[in-house]
């Protein structure tokens, strides 16, 4: 049987948008993801799956049949401030949640810059904030996801409280699977507070942070050392006094250093130091301190980079630039043939975004 | 060679259980499931763990994961006999002050770890009110929380890293210091999967700095949805607390009585609230919580006058447990979570379920994250009251569900809530997390039959058709 489904017939089609060919299509719904994977399972057509586009860079490419945009997936489902939690469709714009959220006051501690970037495609790509550090990463904030499988199942892990234990966590396997398990289509995320007061301060070196309790981020950049405070007015002028040098109301989030080839250097946070120390003036980098995570850019890759983060049992991760030669991933994981059986399972024709997980998955 | 003979040789004579009296002994965990063990056994480390694994599934019988035995759902009870395995001789404890973090065995004690940290200003934030009995290879399999998981997170947000035994008696690390693993989070799919898809032999778990200031109020109320109302205010003002505990009436005379810590035992709901950082952001936000308190009718608000005095209210609220044994011979428990909007409207309709059945109940729970312990006083040596609990706790559960609740927040499924699962995923979920457990144990080992409900994978979905050889019938 080959005919198109009913959903497929209607759904856009927007050969401009395609790459080599691939037919794009924009689902406006859970039924229409589940009827464009079905339907790639039966014929073995390969589908990348894009949000805002702003992780295309991750894992090897993927050379489509088809790509299915998840930007007619926009919605905030349900927001009930008081609860603390929201249900958003996966293809809505991280920048437009956050503007509704801070409107009382509240974050999805989400990546400060998302630019075009989606919820579904910051938790496929397993990406944090900055703020990780003090408000925990994007992995500990989702508590619940409906995933479409491979197959096309519709298939909800989680609930939407903020601790919960009934059954596996399905969900967790979900972020940074990059759709392996399921194309995310919604997920209910954990809100925090944005506290009144807030500071940032420049110090001459991190170890400086160590005079406040848990601050929201200690970034480094080739600029300097910024602490990030947040908390009551009077908590956070205590601490500003207490660490000295040069204080600014509010937060001004660094970017992340741009370039031909950029990477995630991700290693034990006592390494920090030495990971700087090693990298050539010419590289650009933002550390968040006390996390051990890196965010670099140079003009090329550098092997022996790469073995020394390994060495040190970090990793580097290629986020964008030509990885012809190289893995972007680095060594395969421990447990990859587990991974592989799991992945079986959720995505038996492997047509969502195959091979970009590391280990070739 | 016999199950026992090839673990006597495995792990020595003294490590391996088979007396009578013995087995008795771990028969149970604290829910009120019985079973009977073949045979008890104490692996020292991964390998031996492994050895055992490796038998078990040689000889076709189940492995039950034990640490100190105070699980509340049957998780680590041997309903299906088998080898129940005992992580307490695992454990070492290895701080990284450098890195925050610390490789602890299955078998140290949850506060054994923050006890160790502390000189190094550091301690472990999940806080089971068990704390002082449970093991951290319990925490993880169950996802542990406690009152101070509100602001910090439960279990699954503490661990870093895992060494763990798989299928095949197979030793795997996954995940580090490192932020951030690569592939697929297999250990996130480890933590509170009680015992079902692997045992967790040793686990790196992060470590946070104590906190250099720290305010615990205690303001009691006329009535519960004043309290649960104050509860949901002060999340909605934009303060997480580090714990929001509230005790019923019932539930404070029981524990005064034993305790004489001198709790208001004329209030109809007692709140536990606790602050911690810098001095002046506790001060500040315990100013508020009392405002809120106050506006919502609290008939006091008293601040611990120092640590004696904390640690005194904590000892109440941790020993709660404990202290219903003045009451009844046995309590029946459930832990379901709801929105933190829907606290009143649902502790109005528990304290209704419990009229209705003419039951003894007591409410003590970590009420900021909307994590319900409402708990049943009776003697289960009588069947017509075994009887009105269970219907009473479905009732209390299907009300939490309606209210947009999930089945446990902190306990595990076990078998105590295995059936429950039904109403809280369809097939499909089931049969996808069906799915997970075949991947993980193909030899159907690990804890079998705890967690998924029985035929929660019994067919297949979805458009791909799978290959049939000619000639099969379907």
């Amino acid at each position: 049987m080959t005919r198109n489904p009913p959903h497929i017939a209607r759904l856009e089609v927007d050969q401009s948008l395609a790459a080599d060919g691939a037919a794009t299509l924009e689902p406006r719904s859970v039924d229409d993801v589940a009827a464009i994977l079905k339907h790639a399972s039966e014929r073995g057509l390969k589908v990348q799956v894009v949000g805002g586009g702003t992780h295309s860079g991750y894992g090897r490419p993927v050379s489509p049949d088809l790509l299915m945009v998840m930007n007619g997936l926009t919605q905030v489902e349900v927001w009930n401030p008081d609860d603390l939690t929201v249900v958003v469709a996966a293809g809505a714009p991280i920048a437009e949640m956050e503007a509704k959220l801070n409107e009382a006051n509240q974050t999805s501690v989400m990546p400060e810059h998302p630019g075009s970037g989606t919820v579904g495609g910051a938790i496929s790509a397993g990406v944090s904030a900055l703020r990780r550090g003090k408000l925990y990463p994007t992995r500990e904030r989702v508590l619940e996801a409906t995933l479409v499988t491979g197959d096309g199942r519709v298939v909800r892990s989680g609930g939407r409280v903020v601790k919960n234990v009934t059954g596996y966590d399905l969900h967790r396997l979900a972020v940074g699977a990059f759709g392996a398990m399921g194309v995310v289509v919604s997920v209910c995320l954990k809100l925090w507070p944005v506290p009144e007061g807030q500071m940032t301060v420049q110090v001459d070196d991190p170890d400086r942070a160590s005079e406040v309790t848990r601050p929201l981020a200690v970034l480094e950049t080739r600029e300097g050392v910024s602490v990030f405070l947040a908390g009551t007015h009077s908590e956070v002028e205590a601490q500003t006094r207490r660490l000295g040098g040069t204080a600014r109301p509010g937060h001004s989030w660094p970017v992340d250093p741009a370039g031909e080839f950029t990477w995630s250097l991700r290693v034990p946070p006592a390494e920090m130091a030495n990971a700087i120390e090693r990298m050539p003036d010419a590289w650009g980098f933002l550390a968040v301190h006390g996390v051990g995570e890196i965010r670099c850019s140079s003009d090329s890759f550098d092997p022996d980079f790469r073995s020394w983060a390994e060495s040190v049992g970090g990793r580097l991760v290629v986020t964008s630039g030509e990885a012809e030669d190289f893995d972007p991933w680095g060594s395969p994981p421990p447990g990859v043939d587990l991974q592989a059986k799991l992945i079986a399972q959720f995505d038996p024709r492997r047509v969502i975004n195959p091979g970009r997980l590391p280990g070739g998955l | 060679m016999t199950l026992t003979q090839d673990l006597r040789e495995a792990l020595g004579d003294e490590n391996v259980l088979e007396e009578p009296v013995e087995l008795h002994l771990f028969s149970k965990d604290a829910s009120l499931m019985r079973g009977e063990p073949s045979v008890v056994v104490f692996p020292a480390n991964a390998n031996e763990t492994a050895a055992v694994v490796r038998i078990a599934e040689r000889h076709r019988v189940p492995i039950v994961a034990r640490g100190a035995g105070t699980g509340l759902a049957a998780g680590a009870s041997p309903t299906q006999g088998g080898i129940v395995v005992v992580t307490t001789r695992i454990k070492d404890i290895e701080i990284d002050v450098e890195n925050r973090t610390a490789w602890v065995g299955a078998g140290v004690i949850n506060l054994d770890l923050s006890v160790a940290a502390k000189p190094h200003g550091l301690y472990f934030a999940p806080d089971p009110s068990s704390q002082s009995a449970c093991t951290i290879g319990g925490n993880v399999a169950n996802n542990s929380g406690g009152p101070h998981c509100l602001s910090e997170g439960s279990t699954t947000s503490h661990v870093l890293g895992m060494e763990a035994v798989l299928t095949g008696g197979e030793v795997v690390v996954l995940g580090g210091a490192a932020p951030d693993p690569i592939g697929l989070d297999l250990k996130g799919a480890l933590v509170g999967s009680e015992g079902t898809l692997g045992i967790v032999t040793r686990a790196l778990v992060r470590l946070l700095p104590i906190e250099p200031d720290v305010r615990t109020l205690l303001m009691d109320f006329a009535t519960v949805e004043d309290a649960a109302r104050t509860v949901s205010d002060v999340i909605a003002a934009g303060v997480v607390p580090a714990a929001l505990e509230l005790m019923d009436q019932e539930m404070v005379r029981a524990v005064d009585n034993w305790l004489g810590a001198g709790l208001p035992i004329d209030a109809a709901a007692v709140l536990l609230a606790e602050v911690v950082g810098e001095t002046e952001g506790v001060v500040a936000q315990s100013e508020l919580i009392s405002d809120i308190g106050r506006q919502n009718h609290a008939t006091g608000v008293q601040v611990a006058a120092d640590d004696d005095e904390r640690a005194l209210l904590w000892l109440g609220r941790k020993s709660a447990f404990g202290a219903i044994a003045q009451l009844a011979p046995d309590y029946y428990l459930h832990d379901a979570v709801v929105p933190r909007t829907r606290l009143v409207e649902v502790m109005t309709g528990i304290y209704g379920i419990a009229e209705k059945y003419g039951l003894t109940m007591c409410n003590v729970f970590h009420a900021g994250d909307g994590n319900l312990h409402p708990l049943i006083a009776f003697d289960s040596s009588d069947p017509e009251m075994n009887r009105l609990v269970h219907e009473a706790g479905d009732e209390i559960v299907a009300l939490c569900l309606k209210a947009g609740g999930a089945l446990s927040g902190e306990h595990g499924i076990g078998i105590e809530k295995r059936d429950l699962m039904r109403a809280s995923f369809s097939e499909l979920d089931l049969d996808a997390q069906a799915r997970l457990k075949e991947v993980f144990d193909p030899a159907g080992v690990f804890n079998p039959t705890k967690v998924l409900p029985e035929g929660s994978r019994c067919f297949d979905f979805g458009g791909v058709r799978r290959e049939l050889p000619d000639g099969v019938w379907v």
